[in-house]
């Protein structure tokens, strides 16, 4: 009986330790970004940096998210298509396209290429300048490093993160049109009528709302892994995979809970 | 004697390890001061400290008079603008390039208009001995030596009245390492700027100090002058100058 309880006590110390390091997580990560966040706000304001990351963010990831988007419109089309000739329900192709494409898929597709891509260079390039002491070196020189690092990125991803978002859905309809024009041989003007008949304002916006929250968490992950990571080369690398696979697992936690709030 | 640096028994631990335990320091105006010691005896803890870049667990450390402790951020910034760092490995900023990592700190520091920032940072270049060749270029295009010279002509660039030192000849040849020291020396007589290092090397300790605190487990266990570290028999002093495996650090190490 007294192991039983021995064992039972063991179980549940290891969960309140797993449960009070999580709220500690937690608690770290929104003083890290109320930190970042009061720092930018005030002056004076590294507008070079705002820019640079904008660049980086809105202009070197459009290849890659415009053609996930293009394929994933195209396969979505096929796909749809294989399923929709058996009840003759071809009509809707172009609808169900476009309601995947602005709600759902634009979104987490392009949010989860920019972790991959943004969020693991971001920790990568701060972890670095913590272990080799540039960040440091930003201190003692009188700059505030939240407000030199963190607040461009996460400034700049929020705000361009749905601009990538509405790009992903251009591309992504594009691609559904020319597998549906091209290829099934649907009549392009009735694929247009249809597109257009069922674009509702509010599904882009939903989308580009999601997008935004993804662009803030996928750069604060970026950030605040980068700039707690430790032990030299390793330390960084490690903290450069947490940081993608934490905010590719939050992007669709997130997008769960903001279907709900938005549907 | 005015002092640049005042430190009054200051502690830090992490968790339960004490790393300091109440150390007592001055430092004088255009005074170099060398902090030696082990591995792990708390030395870059006693800058990082001085540096508020971590905060102490007690003490108190006044910088120009001023108990840093006490200060706004805003002052704080202002205070540490008067403090120059010479990184172990430089910790020159990789995306960019000489002239603008040693103006880095007039243009975001000091807001010094950027043409302005650039001529005072090749003067600061040339006082180190470089030229506006090297201005272009990218710190992984730089050796050794010359990192430690861009990083040093950085850490002057702002006027500093103290500059830290962090093992400033690790890792460089015995030539290189030499021209280092001189340019520490040529820093503190010729500019007046009070210096604090760390160093393991001791031809280094010998060229650039005045005076010299050791340390151990924590504690400073002895201080003297240059002249008075060559002729101590304290032993602990003399096995870290003569590098001997036997001696008091091996014993309670």
């Amino acid at each position: 009986m007294g192991s039983h309880f021995a064992e039972l006590s063991v179980f549940l110390d290891r969960i309140g330790r797993l449960f009070i390091g999580f709220l500690a997580s937690i608690g770290s990560l929104t003083l890290f970004s109320i930190k970042a966040i009061w720092a930018g706000i005030t002056p004076p304001y590294y507008w070079k940096q705002i820019l640079q990351q904008a660049v980086q963010i809105g202009y070197f990831s459009l290849p890659v998210v415009g053609m996930t988007a293009l394929f994933t419109g195209m396969a979505m089309t096929l796909q749809c298509y294989a399923g929709f000739s058996e009840f003759t329900a071809e009509n809707a192709i172009p609808s169900v396209v476009m309601i995947a494409m602005t709600r759902e898929l634009g979104p987490v597709l392009a949010a989860l290429m920019v972790a991959g891509r943004l969020g693991a260079s971001m920790t990568a390039e701060i972890g670095t300048m913590k272990v080799t002491e540039q960040i440091d070196a930003l201190t003692t020189l009188s700059v505030n490093s939240y407000k030199y690092l963190v607040f461009p990125r996460i400034l700049t991803g929020t705000f361009l993160v749905p601009f990538l978002v509405l790009i992903d859905d251009i591309i992504g309809i594009l691609g559904g049109y020319l597998v549906g024009v091209y290829y099934l041989n649907f009549n392009a003007a009735n694929y247009i009528r249809n597109t257009l008949e069922s674009m509702v304002t509010w599904d882009i916006v939903s989308g580009l709302i999601k997008g935004a929250v993804f662009g803030f968490v996928i750069c604060l992950m970026g950030c605040y892994q980068g700039y707690f990571s430790k032990g030299g080369a390793e330390g960084v690398g490690r903290a450069t995979t947490n940081s993608v696979v934490t905010s590719s697992i939050m992007i669709l936690l997130l997008d769960g809970i903001l279907t709900f709030a938005l549907f | 004697m005015e002092y640049v640096i005042e430190v009054e028994n200051l502690s830090k631990s992490f968790g339960s390890k004490e790393v300091l335990q109440g150390i007592s320091m001055k430092i004088g105006r255009g005074e170099s001061y060398v902090v030696i010691g082990g591995s792990g005896s708390g030395k870059s803890v006693l800058v990082k400290c001085i540096l508020g870049l971590i905060e102490p667990t007690s003490g108190v450390i006044k910088i120009n008079g001023q108990d840093v402790a006490k200060l706004s951020q805003k002052e704080l910034f202002k205070t540490r603008l008067k403090c120059g760092v010479l990184y172990q490995g430089g910790a020159l900023f990789d995306s960019l390039n000489v002239i603008e990592n040693v103006s880095f700190g007039l243009i975001y520091g000091l807001q010094v208009p950027q043409k302005e920032a650039y001529k005072i940072a090749l003067e600061k270049l040339e006082a180190v001995d470089l030229d506006e060749t090297v201005a272009k270029l990218y710190p992984s295009e730089l050796s050794g030596g010359m990192s430690k010279r861009v990083a040093l002509a950085r850490a002057i660039a702002t006027d500093p009245d103290i500059i830290f030192f962090d093992e400033p000849t690790t890792g460089l040849d015995p030539i290189t390492s030499g021209i280092i020291n001189d340019l520490i020396v040529r820093c503190t007589k010729e500019m007046g700027i009070s210096a604090v290092s760390i160093t393991h090397d001791i031809n280094s300790l010998k060229h650039i100090s005045d005076r010299v605190g050791l340390l151990f487990k924590g504690k400073i266990i002895w201080e003297g002058t240059n002249k008075e570290l060559l002729a101590t028999d304290n032993p602990y002093v003399v096995q870290f100058i003569n590098g001997n495996a036997e001696g008091p650090f091996t014993t309670q190490g």
